[in-house]
């Protein structure tokens, strides 16, 4: 009976460990890496008039925040998080998702960013939209 | 032969109150990030009130949606706490806390690879199977680090709670 017990235990210890390994070796493989050195991306602002900021730039960002940074003529700020900055306003136009479900959305070549924009890797021809999405537009 | 359960009055004040506790319980919680009790809670109401779970969960997708809106997240609770739900009633009987919490954890840390689907299938409307596979499963990896966290905060929340509360429902339960 004890020996029983103990084998579901050290049974549950196992699929657990083996469960943690293969996402920390999935997440070290496949996991999107920053690239060093010199990339030049663009990063366009579709406001909420759907009116279009371009802005080209040569940077040695390895993150999107640090990129946006640099971007002369850029302007953000958003709320810190363990997700990293939440943005809310681009460009002085505020997002309020409390008041009616608006909110910025990231892209990358025309896909939703996976990461935020901390984390988001910044890769040589990259082409970032940070659009003004209104509730039901997604 | 077995007859068919009615739902009476008291069945279902005790599915409102599970689903407000759920709901309660997801708000109070909701400024740590992958810390949560809806798992917990689905998996100890499934163990004592069995059926009556497949009526909470609806109720509190429900009040979750008019909450916070219904987006891509809504299509995801729709099958990944009803999925818990039943695993948790398939083992309903089973009653050492290791194996709540080894579940509870399992559960947690293949949270984002379950709610990857929808990408999967949204990538490969759009551009095809292997466009959808790759789509789903960038939107995993990324999530990655959060998935660890939900697993240990569901295996230590299913360590420290099982016992007191399981005991106070088997008193409420007799």
């Amino acid at each position: 009976m004890e020996n029983k017990g103990s084998r579901k235990w050290i049974a549950g210890v196992v699929v657990l460990a083996v469960a943690v390994l293969v996402l920390v070796v999935v997440y070290g493989v496949f996991r999107e890496k920053p690239v060093e050195g010199s990339k030049s991306i663009v990063i366009e602002v579709v406001d909420r008039d759907e009116g279009k900021i371009e802005y080209q730039l040569k940077t040695d960002a390895a993150y999107l925040r640090e990129a946006m940074e640099e971007a002369e003529g850029l302007s953000f700020s958003g709320a810190e998080s363990e997700y990293g900055m939440m943005v809310d306003t681009v460009n002085g136009v505020r997002a309020d998702y409390e008041a009616d479900g608006a909110y910025w959305s990231f892209c990358v070549n025309g896909e939703y960013c996976n990461y935020g924009i901390d984390t988001q890797p910044v890769e040589d021809g990259d082409v970032f939209s940070i659009v003004y999405t209104s509730a039901g537009q997604e | 032969m077995r007859g068919k359960k009615k739902l009476g009055a008291g069945d279902v004040a005790l599915i409102g109150m599970m689903a407000a506790f759920l709901e309660a319980c997801k708000a109070a919680l909701a400024f740590l990030p992958n810390i949560e009790l809806v798992s917990f809670w689905i998996i100890l109401f499934t163990i004592f009130f069995r059926w009556r779970i497949w009526f909470v969960i609806p109720v509190f997708l429900l009040v979750e949606g008019c909450i916070y809106g219904m987006g891509l997240w809504w299509i995801q609770y729709l099958y990944v706490w009803p999925l818990l739900a039943g695993v948790s009633f398939i083992f309903r009987k089973e009653e050492s806390v290791w194996f709540w919490s080894v579940l509870s954890s399992v559960f947690g840390l293949l949270f984002g690879l379950l709610c990857a689907v929808p990408y999967g299938v949204m990538g490969a409307v759009d551009g095809g199977l292997r466009a959808g596979l790759y789509a789903g499963f960038a939107w995993w990896v990324a999530g990655i680090p959060f998935d660890l966290v939900h697993g240990v905060g569901n295996f230590v929340v299913m360590a420290v709670l099982y016992k007191p509360v399981r005991s106070a429902l088997g008193r409420m339960n007799s």
